[in-house]
């Protein structure tokens, strides 16, 4: 009685069969109305294209989300004596994963509603968010713009097919996660004696936060960006205790900012988690 | 180089505005759509009283009226989203869950009144949308899942009344439903979790059906082959 229809494509012939087994039949050997199978046959093949597309522009975001994570690797490379040569290269990978992977993800998303499939790919773009205005600040020391990345996403495709523009959520979710690096960076800068650029980037760091605080409220859905909220915070407590510890202590470092061996730099500073 | 702190504050102020606004554009969604709750929850009280069998011709009549008013209600929402071209997708979760009561209320309707499913279009007709403001084929699908759960109380209260002949129609309007359901390929979401549930409904039904065939509460005693012979 309980079976679950099994014999669906059961044809009409099945009929005569002994009285004890004909309610099961019934449920089972019909042919779906034709006007149904129609219907559904049309639902099938749009949600088989909407989840192949789906699928394709995860997988697109993957290699997105990847290869940036490799631009913000080689900016951390830096030291004082490389910057620049660490920083052009770092800039030409990020030019690369924009020409290759974004501009994949561009071409998957053309025609289509980016609100609907934003869920799809709003990882890898916050992580090319987090690349871009990493390796921007690092050059210029500027925040990078959302109309300024927006901008360099246009000639990816033909602009009459109004190409994929990166949503003020994703930029902020991004921008959120630019924090994180940037206390990294701060940390290790100040481990190589580079004092100054470490305020500097507790600057922005600030700035970022201060400007966010007011921002997120507004947001969508904010309940993910608060967490990232708080991290920040974190993350801008760790750079100002260690901007404190060297202030402070900072004139019993002096005799090793001339050493070879800037690691050592940080023992005695216990407030600092890396 | 200090960052120049006034193209920063420029930036994040014009962010505010546009969250702002989108902020503002959602809370007339969500009055729109609270309203349109409020009007399905008015066809469902009238549609309850098929389980009471009250005569069905005078309460669709009713509720045919009522989805009137939802059809105006889609349209001011639709109004409400014509300033922000594109957006459609932003805001759908908004009105996702209403509408899909809504769906699942005109296809009862319909079932009851033909004895068929009611299509994608023919719903969306129904609710004037187009496709500007169209209406989500997933959303419509999980409303024919929720349909599908009204069903077997339905029966029961039918044969209780008296009306031998219908568990066996819902069973074949059911198998059927089921049938194609499976013709489709599911991700593991909502949709595919309300459908894993219609199969409990295809048993309740059954079930019924067994147990008035099993007396010979039949209607005329006619037997159950060839009934199934005129269907196919």
């Amino acid at each position: 009685m309980a079976s679950k229809p099994q014999r669906l494509h059961q044809i009409a012939g099945t009929n005569f069969q002994s009285s004890a087994k004909r309610v099961r039949t019934m449920a089972t050997s019909t042919a779906i109305e034709p006007a149904m199978k129609d219907a559904f046959t049309r639902y099938a093949e749009y949600l088989n294209d909407l989840n192949d597309k789906r699928e394709r522009v995860v997988k697109a975001s993957r290699d997105v989300t990847m290869n940036s994570k490799k631009v913000i690797f080689q900016v951390h490379r830096m030291s004082k004596s490389n910057k620049v040569e660490v920083l052009e290269k770092a800039e030409k990978d990020l030019a690369a994963v924009t020409d290759q992977y974004v501009s994949r993800l561009v071409k998957e998303l053309q025609g289509t509603d980016f609100w609907k499939l934003r869920r799809a790919y709003s990882p890898g773009i916050q992580e090319y968010v987090e690349a871009a205005t990493f390796c921007c600040f690092c050059k210029n020391g500027t925040l990078l713009k959302l109309d300024e990345i927006n901008k360099t996403l246009l000639p990816l495709s033909d602009p009459s097919l109004h190409p994929l523009q990166i949503n003020v959520l994703d930029y902020l979710l991004g921008l959120a996660d630019l924090t994180g690096e940037l206390m990294r960076l701060a940390i290790g800068r100040i481990s190589d004696g580079e004092l100054e650029f470490a305020e500097k980037i507790c600057r922005f760091v600030r700035d970022i936060y201060r400007e966010l605080t007011l921002v997120v409220p507004h947001m969508d859905d904010s309940s993910d960006m608060k967490t990232k909220m708080d991290v920040m915070l974190q993350s801008v407590i760790k750079i100002e205790n260690a901007c404190f510890s060297v202030h402070v202590r900072g004139s019993e470092y002096i005799p090793l900012l001339g050493s070879n061996d800037p690691s050592s730099f940080l023992v005695g500073v216990p407030d600092i988690e890396l | 180089m200090a960052v120049p702190p006034s193209s920063l504050e420029k930036q994040f102020d014009a962010f505010r505005v546009q969250l702002e606004q989108s902020g503002k554009l959602r809370d007339q969604i969500r009055s729109v759509v609270s309203e349109i709750e409020s009007s399905t929850r008015l066809i469902y009280a009238t549609l309850l009283l098929v389980h009471q069998s009250r005569p069905t011709p005078e309460l669709l009549e009713k509720a045919k009226s009522q989805v009137n008013v939802l059809k105006e209600q889609y349209k001011q929402l639709a109004e409400v989203l014509g300033g922000s071209p594109g957006q459609y997708h932003r805001y759908h979760g908004d009105w996702r869950s209403e509408t899909q009561t809504v769906v699942s209320m005109l296809t009862f309707m319909h079932w009851l009144e033909t004895g068929s499913l009611l299509e994608h279009k023919e719903a969306e007709e129904k609710l004037g949308l187009n496709s500007d403001f169209g209406l989500d084929v997933e959303d419509y699908l999980i409303g024919v899942c929720f349909m599908s759960n009204e069903l077997p109380r339905y029966v029961v209260n039918q044969v209780t009344a008296g009306d031998y002949d219908c568990p066996r129609k819902v069973l074949k309007f059911l198998t059927d439903l089921h049938a194609a359901f499976r013709m489709l390929n599911l991700r593991n979401d909502f949709l595919r979790k309300k459908f894993d549930g219609m199969k409990y409904d295809l048993r309740k039904v059954e079930e019924v059906y067994y147990d008035v065939k099993i007396r010979g509460l039949t209607p005329n005693g006619e037997p159950v082959h060839d009934l199934e012979t005129k269907e196919s």
